[in-house]
């Protein structure tokens, strides 16, 4: 069962730790809510239908993150992916600066659409693995995520050269 | 965009996003593409909407750093029960060799069948040593009976055999 604790590990930890970082938007806080998951896989293993490991990691990480995001005090905000170049695409839009302020305006939606765009737009999960994730409808995951795209959309355009 | 402000906003937010997911048929994506080239905004809106699903799918997931592919490492071995870990283990397994060593530095206590069978040895030793005891008595008393007349009866001859001589 360790070996199958180590490919699980190998498989999903990058996965569970950028949704973390991009909810927590600190890597420390991250670091330990991924580790918290991975500690509830190891004790839970043998509850859980292998086929169902990453959606399970990945809502069990999500709920860690949104426990330590409820514990923080209101005035806390971290800026985790805030880049030296604040200026965002508006200068050229190169593919580098689009990708750091994609980072950030991602990282400032609220929840759950920042899990919804993370999960399906980076990370590539299905809708209905994101429906599991999120503890979802299909339906309302299309709908939050049309308007979690929308936002990131407008956003996009206030600041398009 | 008054076609599109007329429509349901999450119905048109729905076929922009199916559009870039491949979703839609042929007939459903040629009508998008029509409303969209009639209407500047819905245009604008699926070329940002292909835009950002680009860029989106540029940003790669994240390399977990080296501290927590540590720490994830080590989870199987934290989470053993405390009795199971190595340091305790080593704890326990000095209390049986412990426990053997007073058991062995202590006297034997007999056991119930060992004390009748020594009972039984002693008693046949026991009367085994009556009869030695009283052959030897008989022996010695036979031995020293002669010995004791001998040695009053010799001196007294032996003085009697003088004074006839003289």
């Amino acid at each position: 069962m360790s070996r199958e604790y180590r490919k699980w590990v190998a498989e999903y930890q990058d996965q569970a730790w950028t949704l973390a970082r991009y909810i927590l938007k600190d890597a420390s806080e991250a670091e330990d809510a991924t580790q918290e998951a991975f500690v509830k896989l190891w004790n839970h293993r043998d509850n859980i239908d292998p086929e169902r490991i990453k959606p399970w990691l990945m809502q069990v990480t999500r709920n860690h993150c949104l426990d330590r995001l409820r514990r923080r005090k209101p005035e806390t905000e971290f800026v985790d992916y805030q880049s030296a170049d604040e200026r965002g695409p508006l200068h050229g839009l190169e593919q580098s600066e689009l990708g750091n302020w994609l980072k950030r305006s991602i990282a400032g939606l609220k929840e759950p659409y920042r899990s919804l765009v993370v999960l399906r737009d980076i990370q590539q999960h299905s809708y209905e693995e994101v429906a599991g994730v999120m503890d979802l409808s299909l339906s309302q995951v299309k709908v939050y995520l049309h308007r979690a795209r929308k936002q990131l959309r407008e956003q996009l355009a206030e600041v398009r050269p | 965009m008054k076609e599109f402000e007329n429509q349901d906003m999450e119905a048109i937010e729905e076929r922009i996003n199916d559009l870039l997911e491949g979703r839609l048929d042929d007939g459903e994506a040629e009508r998008l593409k029509r409303e969209a080239q009639a209407d500047h905004e819905l245009a604008t809106a699926i070329i940002d909407a292909y835009q950002l699903q680009r860029a989106m799918s540029e940003l790669s997931i994240e390399r977990a750093p080296a501290s927590l592919r540590r720490r994830l490492k080590k989870i199987p071995a934290q989470s053993r029960p405390a009795w199971q870990q190595p340091r305790w283990v080593m704890a326990y397994a000095t209390v049986p060799v412990l426990a053997l060593a007073m058991v062995m530095m202590q006297p034997s206590t007999p056991s119930a069948s060992e004390l009748e069978q020594a009972r039984q040895d002693l008693a046949v030793a026991f009367a085994y040593i009556d009869r030695v005891s009283v052959r030897t008595t008989l022996t010695i008393q036979s031995e020293i009976g002669s010995e004791m007349s001998r040695a009053v009866a010799e001196p007294i001859l032996e003085s009697i055999n003088e004074q006839e001589i003289l």
